[in-house]
């Protein structure tokens, strides 16, 4: 897949535009800027962007009410946040964006998002039968758990809580997403049930569950597969 | 008057022949001794009876014209005028004593109306002392001052008609009076020499002032019936007083807090605008490539110290949601090690240069926290162990359980541990261990851990380890705060 992706950067502060637009640049992006909402939803129509990063904190409207106009225009979402806003990253999420960055951010982390939140929406909702990360395999065809090539028994929890994951590599997955396609419609508040199948997943499938390296918690918001 | 009176009735008496004989007359006569007694007193009634029963004697009684009585009933009629007189004289006293009692009360219930209502309009503690004096001194017609509690003493706050010349003697007597809360001075049992006679103002357990009162011509400055008036006149001036202190007080109060609000929006405005700027030289720094080598050390001093200002203004911030009382929380079931897996996770740049040692049982019950805020606490207390650990040395992070339903985490460094008597001054705000070798940082952290700890009802403690030199910080958490496991549902 070679051609431009064009991003759209939504932030009211000139140098966070400045700076994100020589790293989007650089990476060999096209880049359209907007400092204000009634800007972003111009540029959303006439220069048609693969993706948005997206400043909740905006001057005319607020951020949040943004998510859902830019993603049904089908583009790609990624909300820029300051580390206490765990409320409006989940709000942002719930809404449709597709992941998130925390001011202050690395800018080699952005453009992974991006690649991330790109690949998925490319690749659609038929998503890779196997996904390898590691010494792990998932066969989300088998419906199958490998580890150096043996395969692993998962609680069936486990495995839809894995392969909720497994579906978009490096993605967040916020808790009530998850409690939703795993345990159903009115679990959305039982968090203790993610702790238990992510406890039993590291046990399994970690070599050193003290420090894992297969799925990564992201405190109040989620959890995603380390990619 | 009363003995024209008497006069009238014998010369009706004389005129008018009565039908029932002479005693008659002598009922005649009650009515000059009932009104005497009634309207003058006791004495003129007495005299009135006498009168009366000599005008009777003399002019009516056989043998008239003279004062000698022959029939011993007449005698009987003398004597019921003289006692017809007397008690009537005194019941009538009563009344009327009563009537004025009555009266006077009346007056001074409508002057301590007229007081009160004057007070209530007053809003500074001067317009209530020059009330008070000048009232006062009009109602009782006395001089009046009224001291109040200052610097080194009492000072005089006002008076009426003028400010007085006070010895040393009737200060002595006001001071006392204001320190036991108990009249002094002249007729009372405590400086009674003193011109002055002195009362405390006070509402509660606060005096207000010491009200001092005298006369001109050196009278007795107050009538013991007039003491409830005086009593009354001065609780409703304390009343005042406090009123108005307590005014006072709330308007400071509401002072402090919008500034501490004031301060908060500053805070919150001013670590708001310098993350932006961080934002973008952080990454700035991250795109740049360095030339030669020199370049590359410049870089990554620059790099590093730029994260840390980072850090610092992320400290500031959470800082003053905690001071604001802003803290949103959402209690969930967390997983210990997950948690401190998520805090070495976004710490590893800091811990590149100390390993951490995690010994969690993979079967402990979850904690009940706030995710968020727990991530903060588990970075800050890895954080300060990293930072005083000697260069490559461990930090570790113990978790188990304590009691019969608790949970404690440790992190536990082997820095130079804190000095004795400095264990609960560590989480003050801005607090730095005398002597100690900070590496950067202010000591935001640590009270963070503690503004957090609190805001969800975690214990925190610090103190030294026993095995060797070192800190250690421990979480507790009681039996409302784990979750003991369900299973999966």
């Amino acid at each position: 897949m070679s051609r431009d992706v064009t991003v759209l950067i939504v932030d009211d502060e000139p140098a966070i535009r400045r700076l994100l637009h020589v790293a989007m640049t650089r990476a060999g992006h096209r880049v359209v800027e907007a400092a204000s909402a009634r800007e972003a939803l111009a540029a959303l129509h006439i220069d048609k962007p693969d993706v948005a990063l997206l400043d909740l904190g905006l001057p005319d409207r607020d951020g949040l009410e943004l998510v859902p106009l830019i993603r049904g225009a089908g583009v790609a979402v990624l909300v820029i946040s300051a580390r206490d806003e765990t409320g409006q990253k989940v709000a942002a999420l719930d809404l449709g964006a597709d992941d998130y960055v925390t001011k202050p951010f690395d800018t080699e982390e952005v453009l992974a998002r991006i690649r991330t939140a790109l690949r998925h929406r490319l690749a659609g909702e038929a998503e890779a039968p196997v996904v390898r990360f590691g010494d792990v395999e998932i066969d989300l065809g088998a419906r199958l758990v490998r580890k150096h090539g043996a395969e692993v028994h998962l609680t069936p929890k486990e495995y839809a809580f894995l392969a909720e994951l497994a579906k978009s590599p490096g993605k967040v997955v916020t808790h009530s997403r998850m409690l939703r396609q795993v345990w159903g419609p009115g679990h959305e508040h039982d968090v203790e049930y993610l702790r238990v199948a992510a406890r039993g997943i590291r046990r399994k499938l970690e070599d050193d569950p003290a420090s894992p390296s297969v799925i990564r918690n992201e405190p109040g918001v989620g959890y995603r597969l380390m990619a | 008057m009363s003995l024209l009176l008497v006069a009238l009735v014998t010369l009706a008496g004389l005129l008018v022949p009565a039908p029932g004989g002479i005693t008659n007359v002598g009922l005649l006569y009650l009515i000059p001794v009932m009104v005497a007694a009634t309207r003058y007193g006791l004495r003129t009634g007495v005299v009135t009876g006498l009168a009366s029963s000599l005008a009777y004697n003399f002019f009516f009684i056989p043998p008239t014209h003279t004062f000698t009585i022959q029939d011993p009933q007449n005698i009987i009629s003398v004597l019921v005028l003289l006692g017809v007189a007397v008690v009537a004289s005194q019941l009538a006293a009563r009344v009327r004593a009563q009537a004025l009692l009555a009266g006077r009360s009346a007056a001074h219930n409508s002057a301590l109306a007229a007081f009160a209502q004057g007070l209530t309009g007053l809003s500074t503690r001067e317009a209530v002392a020059r009330t008070l004096c000048a009232e006062t001194g009009r109602l009782l017609d006395v001089q009046t001052v009224l001291l109040v509690p200052a610097a080194g003493g009492l000072e005089i706050a006002a008076a009426a008609p003028r400010a007085p010349h006070l010895e040393m003697l009737d200060l002595t007597a006001a001071r006392w009076a204001g320190d036991h809360n108990r009249p002094a001075g002249r007729d009372t049992d405590t400086l009674s020499a003193s011109e002055w006679l002195f009362h405390p103002v006070s509402a509660g357990a606060r005096l207000h002032g010491v009200f001092g009162m005298a006369r001109a011509d050196a009278r007795a400055p107050l009538d013991s019936d007039r003491a409830p008036l005086l009593q009354s006149l001065l609780d409703q001036a304390g009343l005042a007083f406090e009123r108005i202190a307590l005014e006072q007080e709330m308007a400071a109060i509401a002072h402090i807090t919008e500034r501490d609000r004031l301060r908060a929006a500053l805070l919150s405005s001013v670590s708001h605008d310098l993350r932006t700027p961080l934002t973008a030289v952080l990454g700035a720094l991250a795109a740049l490539r360095a030339a030669t080598p020199e370049d590359e050390a410049h870089l990554a001093t620059a790099r590093v110290e730029a994260e840390r200002l980072a850090r610092f203004v992320g400290n500031l911030l959470d800082m003053v949601r905690i001071e604001a009382g802003a803290l949103h929380q959402t209690i969930e079931p967390v997983d210990l090690g997950e948690a401190v897996a998520s805090a070495a996770h976004d710490l590893r740049g800091v811990l590149d240069d100390h390993p951490l040692r995690i010994a969690i049982a993979p079967d402990l019950p979850f904690v009940l926290v706030d995710p968020q805020l727990f991530h903060h606490c588990l970075i800050n207390l890895i954080d300060n162990a990293a930072k005083y650990g000697p260069p490559g040395s461990p930090v570790d992070i113990v978790a188990r359980r304590e009691g019969a339903a608790g949970l404690v985490l440790e992190v536990i460094d082997e820095g130079p541990g804190l000095p004795p008597g400095e264990a609960a001054r560590v989480f003050d705000t801005f607090a730095r261990i005398e002597g100690s070798d900070r590496k950067g940082g202010t000591g935001l952290g640590l009270a963070i851990v503690q503004g957090f700890a609190q805001a969800m009802g975690l214990a925190v403690t610090a103190g030294n380890r026993a095995d060797r030199q070192g800190a250690c910080f421990a979480i507790r958490f009681d039996a409302g705060h784990v979750k003991e496991s369900a299973g999966e549902g």
